[in-house]
């Protein structure tokens, strides 16, 4: 909301300058958002008085005026305007002025005539958007003056965040109150009601009826006779257009004004055009539409509060009035309506129309009942002074069911255990009631107060704690170092592991990702996907197609990024992402389940390049390689064999399983996956579930005895049929060489013009040892054969 | 003979000092003190001599020999030391190369932040808990006193899975999910991600937060202002100054915002901080009673305070990240910054 200074200043005396006065508000909690200040833009403009109006000798257009701005001889302005009049105030920016937008005003010639200034429109001052013609002054303008001053410009309008809770707020009373509580100045009132001495009486006027009294606990209504509907004034449109709103006529900047001062939403109906003349408050019937003031035709239902006349609904109460009754240029007879309505009554109706509006917005947030009855009072005293109107006697006020008003008991000591201060109760207590709280009992350890009706935020004493804080100053309260008591529940014993282990993969060489957990059943489909990974938790309300439900794999979240950076040049990617994956829970009741996957990426060369080797492009082995990695710094073991799936490449994936149970896949991107990423190189992926991995947490290492006696080495190379698993071949050899085989490692795989065609050469190294001796020549002889012949009677090797 | 001595030991050091390397050095000292050497033969000559001539010719030649054996010796140190330094020379490196650097990885700064973060509270004794992305409305609005028909719901534009049934807009709600599983004292700290319908040039559909909550006999919003502080200057730097203003959330009463100092300007007034001079943080307070109703917390026996802050904001202030969006593109000039 924004609020001028001026209009609070007739409410309360501010010995504050703007920007202190910005800084007070926010440390109450009215957050100022920003500080504008309209006429900072407009340097010397004056008011002038046009002497003369002559033609221009060279144009149809434009006409040579005199205008006098009280120094010396009149100033000769060329000028473009038509709605001007010898005798005319108008403002007058003179040579060295400046106009919004960094205008300077000079000395020049037009069309061959001198123009020494600018007469100036609404627009060129930038506080209306009339662009008719020049902006006429009221007649009694001192000629000379400074036309910002004249005009109210001077005034500065802060930008302030209203919380929810404070509906108060939203109006300059509300925010005048609340610093006469914080600066000990007092509020003044200082406008009355319409005398209305004489006037018709209401009553046989027009008549209002509750139906609903739940949905609307009080409404007020005043009748405006032979009211003159025209533009209202230029202070009060400078008003409204400095707090954004646009100015229609009168009748309506008069309940928008009185909006913004006191913070109620207002009402005008055009009184001739209501069945009977007569309002009732009511729910909808089925099948009733209304024709909102925006033109739109809206379907109302039952559980909708409008406002009607004798027939039909005449506008959806504390949202929107109706066209057809809309106060318009002919209108005479004016119904003001002020009303009570209930917050969530109101809610609803905004949210099953659609609509937002600066009344439903207010009435959400609760707006005042009492303040209800004082709008009422201001804009028909308005309607009176700007509109010619004449009030009828008397207010309409129908308050069947009156709004109670909270009664809360405040401990003096729960305040200071609460804040860790040491206020005096007397201090409380005037906090508290200069807030407009009625103090209904005092004793020496506790008080009890009534709320005023603006209060409707205020039921428990926490709440009235808040008050003597937010009064006392946050910035008063004492800083306290905080003794935390250490608990041994642990919440997320994962947590740690997972940090460790993205330190782990960072050390790796990895880049650590991080996608949004929104996906879509196309991107999953196109990363090549299916069954389980099509099984989504959906959006009802989603952003876009893309993001419509929740992800159910990390792949297409990586092949995304890595499409991207290959496109920005960087071919070479080696990255990883740790994140939630989202499933539809079995049983429909239960919220969808979310588990852990990392999922690593590779594409292009193994290193970076550097000048003392050849780049090699990542392979297979390298995604294993990671996996591999993973899970010995996890100290498990899993067990990988060749698998079928679609995202991968058929022969280049592998399926990892631990304790015989899938915890993930890796392998050469399929081309079609490749190509709907529009990627043309390989990459090599791997997709782990986390979650699985973490379940088990081996004990901790248990030391084993570093062997005294030293190993002794042998080579062997065997030549084997071509798709003999090398894998195998390892295991068997493993198995035949008994206990004082201590390792194996399989160092060279070799097919080509030195083997048969048919056949591959493994080269083994076989490390032997034993704990308690050194071994002989004959032992390990020995076992060098059994692995031999066991290699040959499983996969038929041949020693090479 | 003796002419003879004196000769051979002028010719012998002239050659032991002409030896250019270790090769012609070696042969000059077979050459003089070989088996079949001159001075060697000289030697076994001396006791052809006259006996009388004999102990001064031993006694010269042994001198000759042992003078040539040291400048030997002398010569062939000098030799050693520059074919080391010829060496030397040949393998020198050149230093202005890149080494072999083995490559690492970076972290995203999000989680880089959200480490930090937590590791500082984890510093005051808070224990990192965790919750569902995918909530109930029960714990994303209700349980925190904020009931359906609630102004405050409309700040939160929700995603929702199914009625009831959302992506929690807050990491507010493992706040109920821990004081649901644990008797007071409890502390925690919970970093995670959330979700709003929102997505422009400053927001993002997706975004983080960390929670803390601390609950136990006597916690004063005095020692919320010190978590707090103590967090801010860690995290911001010992200059920051930090203020608290009031503030409203429906789950806490009194409630606060705490802002900082300008991290740009240092607090004259900036494009970051629309010339304010502070920064918002984060959002704070004491837990309202309504709170610890629904969690089973006798509110009269303990007092709690929580506080909630965005990562991503925490994250582009700290390394003067312009948009949110660098955070989830995964641009890696982006990530290898961090």
């Amino acid at each position: 909301m924004r609020v001028s200074l001026n209009w609070l200043r007739e409410f309360v005396d501010i010995d504050l300058g703007a920007a202190e006065l910005a800084h007070h508000l926010t440390m109450l909690g009215l957050e100022i958002e920003s500080v504008h200040v309209p006429g900072e833009e407009l340097e010397n403009i004056a008011v002038g008085e046009i002497t003369s109006i002559e033609p221009h000798p060279n144009a149809d257009k434009l006409v040579v005026c005199k205008t006098d701005v009280g120094e010396g001889e009149p100033l000769q302005i060329i000028c473009g305007a038509d709605n001007m009049k010898v005798g005319d105030k108008v403002p007058t920016a003179k040579v060295g002025g400046r106009l919004p937008g960094g205008f300077d005003i000079a000395r020049r010639k037009m069309r061959g005539v001198e123009s020494h200034g600018m007469m100036c429109s609404e627009r060129e001052l930038g506080v209306g958007e009339d662009q008719g013609g020049l902006l006429i002054l009221a007649p009694d303008a001192p000629v000379g003056a400074d036309a910002v001053e004249h005009l109210g410009l001077d005034d500065v309008f802060l930008e302030i965040e209203v919380t929810p809770n404070r509906g108060d707020w939203a109006g300059v009373i509300g925010i005048a109150r609340e610093l006469s509580a914080s600066l000990g100045a007092s509020l003044r009132q200082p406008y009355r009601g319409p005398s209305t001495e004489g006037n018709p009486p209401v009553t046989g006027l027009s008549s209002v009826t509750i139906d609903a009294p739940a949905h609307c606990p009080r409404y007020l209504a005043r009748v405006a006779l032979n009211a003159a509907v025209k533009p209202a004034p230029l202070w009060m449109r400078s008003r409204l257009t400095g707090a954004g709103l646009r100015s229609i006529n009168n009748v309506v900047d008069i309940t928008n004004y009185v909006l913004l001062e006191t913070g109620h939403p207002l009402h005008a109906f055009d009184l001739d055009t209501l069945a009977e003349r007569r309002v009732v408050v009511r729910l909808a019937e089925e099948g009733e539409t209304l024709v909102t003031l925006d033109g739109e035709k809206r379907k109302l239902d039952r559980d909708t509060l409008v406002i009607a006349d004798a027939r039909e609904p005449i506008a959806v109460a504390g949202v929107m009035g109706g066209e057809p009754t809309e106060v318009g240029e002919n209108t005479r007879n004016i119904f003001l309506e002020s009303a009570y309505f209930n917050p969530k009554s109101i809610r609803r109706s905004a949210r099953a129309l659609g609509m937002a509006t600066e009344a439903s917005q207010r009435f959400q947030r609760g707006a005042d009942p009492e303040m209800a009855a004082h709008a009422l009072e201001r804009a028909a005293a308005l309607l009176h002074e700007l509109a010619g109107a004449q009030i009828a006697h008397g207010v309409l006020d129908e308050y069947p069911k009156p709004v109670e008003r909270p009664e809360v008991t405040l401990r003096y000591t729960r305040t200071n255990d609460l804040l860790g201060t040491e206020i005096p109760p007397s201090k409380q207590t005037r906090f508290i009631t200069s807030l407009g709280f009625t103090s209904l009992e005092e004793t020496s350890t506790d008080a009890r107060f009534r709320a005023p009706s603006w209060r409707h935020d205020v039921s428990q004493e926490a709440d009235l704690i808040e008050e003597i804080a937010r009064l006392y100053n946050y910035g008063e309260i004492p800083v306290a170092l905080p003794r935390v008591s250490r608990t041994e529940t642990e919440f997320a014993p994962q947590d740690r592991r997972i940090r460790r282990l993205r330190g782990f993969l960072v050390g790796l060489g990895l880049t650590e990702c991080l996608h949004m957990s929104f996906s879509s059943e196309r991107q999953t489909e196109k990363a090549g996907l299916n069954g389980r990974a099509l099984r989504f938790v959906k959006l009802l309300n989603p952003l876009s197609e893309n993001m419509a439900a929740m992800r159910t794999s990390l792949i297409p979240g990586m092949l995304g990024h890595a499409a991207h950076n290959i496109n920005h040049g960087r071919s070479t990617l080696r990255s990883f992402e740790i994140g939630p994956v989202y499933f539809p829970a079995p049983n429909e009741t239960d919220l969808p389940q979310q588990t852990q996957r990392v999922v690593f990426l590779l594409t292009g060369n193994r290193a970076d390049r550097h000048w003392s080797a050849q780049p090699a492009p990542v392979d297979i082995y390298d995604i294993k390689g990671l996996v591999e990695a993973l899970f010995a710094s996890l100290r498990l073991d899993p067990s990988v064999t060749e698998a079928r799936h679609s995202a991968y490449t058929p022969g280049q994936c592998g399926e990892v399983r631990l304790n015989d149970t899938v915890v993930g896949a890796f392998g050469r991107v399929a081309p079609h996956v490749l190509k709907a990423f529009d990627i043309e190189q390989p990459v090599y992926l791997a997709e782990l579930q986390l979650d699985a991995l973490l379940a088990h947490e081996p004990p901790a290492p248990q030391f084993q005895k570093i062997p005294a006696h030293p190993p002794s080495w042998r080579d062997l190379a065997v030549l084997a049929p071509v798709d003999t698993p090398a894998g195998a071949v390892v295991q068997a050899a493993k198995e035949a060489g008994g206990k004082i085989l201590r390792d194996v490692q399989l160092f060279d795989i070799y097919k080509g013009r030195q083997v048969p065609s048919g056949k591959k050469s493994l080269a083994l190294n076989l490390v032997f040892q034993a704990q308690d001796r050194t071994l002989t020549d004959k032992e390990t002889d020995k076992a060098f054969q059994k692995i031999l012949h066991r290699l040959h009677k499983d996969f038929g090797a041949e020693l090479r | 003979m003796r002419d003879q001595l004196e000769a051979v030991r002028g010719e012998a050091l002239r050659a032991v000092a002409d030896a250019a390397d270790l090769q012609s050095l070696e042969t000059a000292r077979v050459h003089y003190l070989g088996r079949k050497g001159v001075l060697t033969n000289i030697l076994r000559n001396v006791s052809e001599a006259p006996e009388e001539e004999r102990p001064v010719l031993g006694k010269t030649a042994n001198e000759i020999k042992k003078a040539v054996v040291s400048a030997i010796e002398e010569r062939k140190q000098a030799l050693e030391a520059k074919v080391l330094e010829d060496q030397a020379e040949q393998d020198r490196a050149d230093l202005t190369l890149p080494g072999r650097r083995p490559s690492f990885g970076h972290k995203h700064p999000i989680s880089q932040v959200i480490e930090e973060i937590t590791d500082i509270f984890a510093g005051l004794g808070f224990r990192v808990a965790t919750g569902p992305d995918i909530e109930t409305e029960y714990y994303n609005f209700d349980s925190l006193n904020t009931p359906a028909d609630h102004p405050a719901r409309d700040l939160h534009d929700t995603f929702f899975v199914k009625p009831g049934v959302v992506l929690r807009t807050h990491t507010s709600p493992v706040q109920m999910r821990v004081m649901e599983q644990t008797a007071p004292p409890v502390a925690v700290i919970v970093p995670g991600r959330t979700f709003r319908v929102d997505a422009d040039a400053s927001h993002s559909p997706m975004f983080h937060q960390v929670e803390g909550l601390w609950v136990d006999k006597g916690v004063t919003f005095a020692e919320l202002k010190g978590a707090l502080m103590l967090f801010s200057h860690a995290f911001f730097g010992k200059d920051t100054e930090v203020r608290f203003r009031p503030h409203y959330f429906p789950f806490t009463e009194p409630s606060a915002e705490m802002d900082i100092s300008c991290t740009v300007c240092k607090g004259q007034g900036c494009r970051v901080c629309k010339h304010l001079g502070w920064l918002e943080i984060l959002g704070c307070g004491m837990v309202h009673p309504e709170v610890f109703k629904y969690a089973n917390y006798d509110s009269e026996t303990y007092t709690g305070f929580a506080f909630g802050m965005g990562v991503d904001r925490m994250a582009m202030l700290k390394h003067s990240i312009d948009s949110i969006h660098h955070l989830y593109e995964n641009d890696v000039r982006f990530l290898e910054q961090f």
